[in-house]
């Protein structure tokens, strides 16, 4: 039970949105699917005097525009997991939403927008909408904001949604042909992602890599970004360029997380394994 | 001695059927009603405020929050102590040489571990106590903490309990014979130590408690989630200065217990001075991160064992240190007492001692959980059969034989002093060679191994003492069943023991109808009501079958012995030894049209019993109890006991896959043979056999609860304590062999602790079996996959 008083609203619309939120933003929380935020009031560590939640104002829509898809940011895993348009266009969104821990209480509840918010260093998400390139699209009372790359998040457990703003989508461009690869190391079904490894990678018909992307969850506050084009481009995707690939990796993590499922020397030691097996994945795909 | 099994057992139409749950559907559909479905009119809502520090001296200010609108009291240990003393022990240490516990309700003046209660909101609503609880202002003056049990005992160590002059609640040493100078006088010794992190229960339902004490009865009625309904009635009249008589104690069904429902916590005694204070119904319900404050395991053993050239063990002796965390009620501390004495588990060991030590630290109390300690001795037994197996050259499995008590030592008494009453270890392990063939296992291990991938075999073995009976304790090996059929031919057993979800109960009514010839629907059973039911310890120690069951199989067959008279004047037959009472009819053996309905003849003897049975007493109603035949609690000339009746056993064979880059540990198969005697339902013994081994990977792969360094609980709930799910364990190979126990009427043993302490040891040694080829070796439970990792790199620094 919430041991606190607090409004509950459910605004019909993004602008009402907005304007629920923007009033007083610092004691206000915002639910996607309520999966965390629930939680963590019946827990007493959360204490707003107003939740908003976004589950009837209209942001659950997934549309193809363009070569891009916009995804609602309180698309539930379940839809991700059975939208034609994701399952077509962005294949290893689909396979994250798939894999999240809870089961179909979790997924059919958990939404790609509130993970993505919540910032956490143990979600899925970040680092997996990070390697797809994706752009977040905010809304404000100032107008809409727009933020992509590394700059998404902040610092573990902040993403640059501000307080007083709603995430109202994700953009995130077609996969085409890339290959890609997704590797979750957990320490059992109910685990919360030890390690993650998301890979994207875009070849020329003859095999050359031309562009890669290796984006690294859980193992540090935020995702890592870690570059491979200079190991894996002009030439073909193979073990030993993984391999050489994988090692850069270690180097890229400066301060790794640490939780109560595993120390930050371990998820450390295994940074290179976890980033070679999602790069294997990528290179043992057929072609799509 | 020894109770004669009914020589009509052969025709049993329901013991050994894995019959269905008699009530399953009910607890499937949501229809049965837990303690916290139940709300008494003008029920009253507790919400307990928590220590935020690990140890330190407390002043309470609860003026702001008694303002609140809806509180009827904020409580503190100091209002308290004015109404009642301190918590009945259910097992006290001070009688055999420990501390004396006198632990109050809520604290007077210290905590001494975070989350520990030390006030107590009462108000109308949940919703109103919770809030009145964040503004009970409390002032600490904190005192240093100590966590970890080899800390606590340093001589400058901060001591929890200053009048004990130290942190040792109990001490003890279990074994005997000869266990100095090892070295000298064997082929060879192994020595290490083995560690087990701390466990937590976690049973579906937390603990919930509500107290009613009527102003106008003056009697308390006390319904809650306990295992132990009659022993509860017992301390709460004793701390509420009552006379049993006047309180009532009712165990609604019970969402899980494993132990941890026994009786001894303050909040089951607080809601009953809460409601005396405020004559009205008390009701506190647990979340999850106060069961997960509770503890068990988290031990440390140190070991050295010898052993001659043909890989006999000749001698063993260990130290055990025990962290309890803080101190507790429900005599959690015996796990270490219970862990030591099932050493040296079912191998024939001459010289075995294991000292042992009991630690209070600032952390969460111990609980008592399944197996209540005696993985220690599966864990330590284990781990040397290995150590010898490599020491020598020799086949694990053959190590194993060559130490086994035989099939024809039984009656066998251990180095510490239990006489196992029967089994055949051999024939455990030759029927688990029958579902996994070994050779072929190891043939592929070595191949995989020379692709690059470490599987491993492990062999756990266990015999665990079950059906205790401590004196001193309201703990027995005995139950009282009653059994009455009414005029009707319906049939009510009510039993002294409790069923904590496992469908003993459903066995129960298996025994009952069989004896008396009548269907299963003709039969209930009312258990967990102390002014319905017989005393009885509960459910507790893995007795359930063995004492209710027994007890009411008694009963039944007094009251079939009457209908078989009365049935025997009604069919005209001279001897009602020739009555048989099977389908709902008592007919002449041999004979069947000379029959008639059980009901006829049970209304029969109600009604015109003086024409139709004149020698048959009147009324079908009989309660009988028995005395276990092998409980001795004189001690021997070396100070020994005999506290346990039966002597339950199984061997798993485990084979893991050990993943070296990341230390995952993938169980890949888990045979298990069982042998806990004559089984009532096979379906119910295989139920708590798959629980106990999932309880058992957790204890072994994934469950542990850690503390931050400023003495916080890191792990509160399921995402940060995690027990395995169903996807992580393998499809489970189960067997069972039957050696029934020459002691308990049916030929029963206990069935309620298998598996946990067996699956903890397989898994240990098989996943140091796949990193044997690195030199690499795990002493440390769980096997989580940053110390397998520790340990694979580890090696050569």
């Amino acid at each position: 039970m919430i041991g606190h008083p607090f409004t509950y609203r459910s605004p019909e619309s993004a602008a009402e949105a907005v304007e629920l939120v923007s009033a007083a933003p610092a004691r206000t929380r915002v639910l996607g699917g309520g999966t965390w935020v629930v939680p963590e009031c019946n827990r007493g560590e959360s204490a707003p005097d107003l939740l908003v939640d976004l589950r009837r104002a209209g942001l659950d829509r997934i549309e193809l525009v363009d070569d891009v898809v916009h995804v609602g940011a309180t698309t539930t895993y379940t839809a991700l997991m059975s939208s034609a348009i994701v399952l077509g266009h962005l294949p290893m969104l689909a396979a994250m939403a798939r894999g999240i821990t809870g089961g179909a209480q979790v997924q059919s509840q958990g939404t790609i927008g509130g993970s993505v918010v919540a910032a956490r260093p143990q979600s899925d998400a970040p680092a997996v909408v990070a390697a797809l390139g994706a752009t977040l699209v905010m809304a404000g009372s100032q107008g809409e904001r727009r933020v992509s790359g590394e700059a998404m998040f902040e610092a573990a457990s902040r993403s640059c949604v501000r307080p007083d703003e709603i995430l109202t989508r994700l953009e995130i461009p077609v996969q085409g042909a890339a290959r890609w690869g997704y590797y979750k190391l957990k320490r059992s079904a109910s685990s919360w992602p030890i390690a993650t490894a998301a890979f994207v990678v875009d070849q020329h018909g003859s095999g050359s890599v031309t562009d890669a992307r290796l984006v690294l969850g859980g193992v540090s506050g935020t995702p890592v970004h870690v570059d491979v084009r200079s190991v894996l481009v002009g030439g073909p995707l193979e073990p030993g360029r993984v391999d050489e690939a994988a090692r850069l990796v270690a180097a890229s993590v400066h301060s790794p997380w640490e939780d109560e499922l595993a120390p930050g020397s371990y998820r450390l030691a295994v940074t290179h394994p976890v980033a070679r097996r999602a790069m294997e994945m990528a290179m043992q795909q057929e072609d799509s | 001695m020894t109770v004669q099994a009914d020589p009509r057992s052969e025709a049993r139409a329901f013991t050994g059927q894995s019959l269905r749950r008699h009530d399953g559907d009910d607890y499937v559909a949501g229809r049965i009603a837990y303690t916290d479905d139940l709300t008494l009119p003008g029920t009253t809502h507790v919400v307990l405020v928590r220590s935020e520090v690990p140890h330190a001296r407390i002043s309470v200010d609860t003026d702001v929050a008694l303002a609140r609108p809806g509180v009827l009291m904020v409580a503190t240990g100091r209002d308290l102590a004015e109404h009642v003393g301190p918590i009945p022990n259910a097992m006290d240490p001070a009688p055999t040489g420990g501390q004396a516990l006198e632990l109050r309700v809520l604290p007077n003046d210290k905590v001494v571990y975070v989350g520990q209660p030390l006030a107590a909101v009462v108000a109308e609503t949940m919703q109103d106590a919770l809030e009145a609880a964040a503004l009970v202002k409390v002032s600490y003056e904190p005192l240093p903490h100590v966590l970890e049990a080899e800390d606590a005992l340093a001589d400058d160590a901060p001591l929890l309990y200053e009048s004990w002059g130290s942190n040792v609640m109990l001490a003890g040493t279990a074994g005997h014979g000869d266990v100095e100078d090892l070295d000298t006088r064997s082929a060879g010794v192994v020595r290490g130590t083995l560690r087990t992190g701390r466990g937590a229960p976690a049973p579906m339902e937390p603990r919930v408690y509500v107290a009613d004490w009527s102003t106008r009865s003056r009697r308390l009625t006390w319904y809650g989630t306990t295992q132990a309904p009659h022993p509860l009635r017992h301390s709460i009249a004793q701390f509420l200065g009552l006379r049993e008589r006047d309180v009532h104690v009712v165990a609604p069904p019970v969402g899980g217990s494993f132990g941890f429902k026994n009786f001894g916590h303050p909040e089951e005694y607080l809601v009953c001075v809460l409601s005396r204070l405020l004559g009205r119904p008390v009701k506190w319900v647990e979340d999850r991160a106060s069961t997960l404050r509770y503890g068990a395991r988290d031990s440390r053993i140190h070991y050295t064992a010898s052993f001659d050239a043909d890989g006999r063990v000749t001698a063993v002796s260990c130290d055990l240190l025990a962290n309890h965390g803080a101190a507790s009620a429900t005599g959690a501390f015996g796990m270490a007492f219970a862990g030591s004495l099932a050493m040296p588990s079912g191998y024939d060991v001459a010289h075995f001692r294991c000292d042992w030590r009991v630690v209070v630290t600032n952390k969460g109390p111990w609980s008592p959980l399944r197996p209540f300690g005696k993985e220690a001795g599966a864990l330590l037994m284990e781990t040397v059969m290995d150590a010898v197996a490599r020491e020598t050259g020799l086949d694990p499995l053959e190590v194993r034989r060559r130490n086994w008590v035989k099939a024809d030592q039984f009656p066998f008494v251990t180095a510490t002093g239990l006489e196992l009453d029967s089994g055949d270890y051999e024939g455990l392990l030759d029927k688990a060679l029958t579902v996994l063939d070994y050779e072929n296992v190891r043939r592929e291990q070595e191949l995989a191994r020379q692709e690059g991938r470490y599987i491993g075999i492990g062999i756990g073995f266990e015999v665990l003492p079950e059906g205790a009976d401590i004196p001193g304790a309201l703990i027995g090996a005995s139950d009282i069943s009653t059994v009455r059929m009414d005029p009707s031919g319906d049939v009510t057993v009510l039993t002294g023991v409790t069923s904590p979800g496992n469908g003993n109960d459903t066995a129960i009514i298996q025994i009952v109808a069989d004896r008396l010839g009548v269907p299963m629907d003709a039969v209930s059973i009312v258990q967990g009501d102390t002014d319905l039911c017989p005393f009885g310890f509960g459910n507790v120690s893995s007795r359930g079958i063995l004492t209710g069951g027994g007890s009411a199989a008694l009963a039944a067959e007094d009251v079939a012995a009457k209908l078989r008279g009365v049935a025997a004047g009604m069919l005209g037959c001279e001897s009602p030894d020739r009555i048989v009472l099977h389908d709902g009819l008592a007919s002449v053996v041999g004979e069947p049209e000379r029959a008639l309905p059980v009901a006829a003849v049970a209304h029969a003897l109600y009604t015109v019993g003086y024409i139709v049975a004149p020698d048959v007493e009147p009324t079908l109603e009989a309660t009988r109890t028995f005395k276990m035949g092998n409980i001795r609690h004189h001690a021997d000339e070396e100070g020994r006991i005999m506290p346990f009746s039966t002597f339950s056993n199984g061997i798993y064979l485990s084979v893991v896959e050990v993943d070296i880059e990341t230390g995952i540990v993938d169980l890949k198969r888990h045979v298990m043979v069982h042998d806990c005697g004559v089984m009532i339902n096979p379906r119910f013994v295989t139920g708590q056999f798959t629980g106990g081994v999932v309880q058992g990977i957790g204890a072994a792969l994934t469950e542990e609860v850690l503390h931050a360094g400023d003495g916080s609980q890191a792990s509160s709930g399921f995402k940060t304590y995690l027990l395995p799910r169903a996807n992580d364990v393998p499809a489970f190979e189960i067997q069972h062999q039957v050696t029934p126990s020459p002691f308990t009427p049916l030929g029963t043993k206990g069935a309620g602790e298998g598996g946990v302490a067996c699956t903890m040891a397989s898994l240990l040694n098989a996943v140091n079996d796949a990193l044997s080829p690195l030199g690499a070796k795990v002493e440390e439970l769980p096997a989580v996959p940053h110390r397998v990792l520790e340990a694979i790199r580890g090696v050569g620094r």
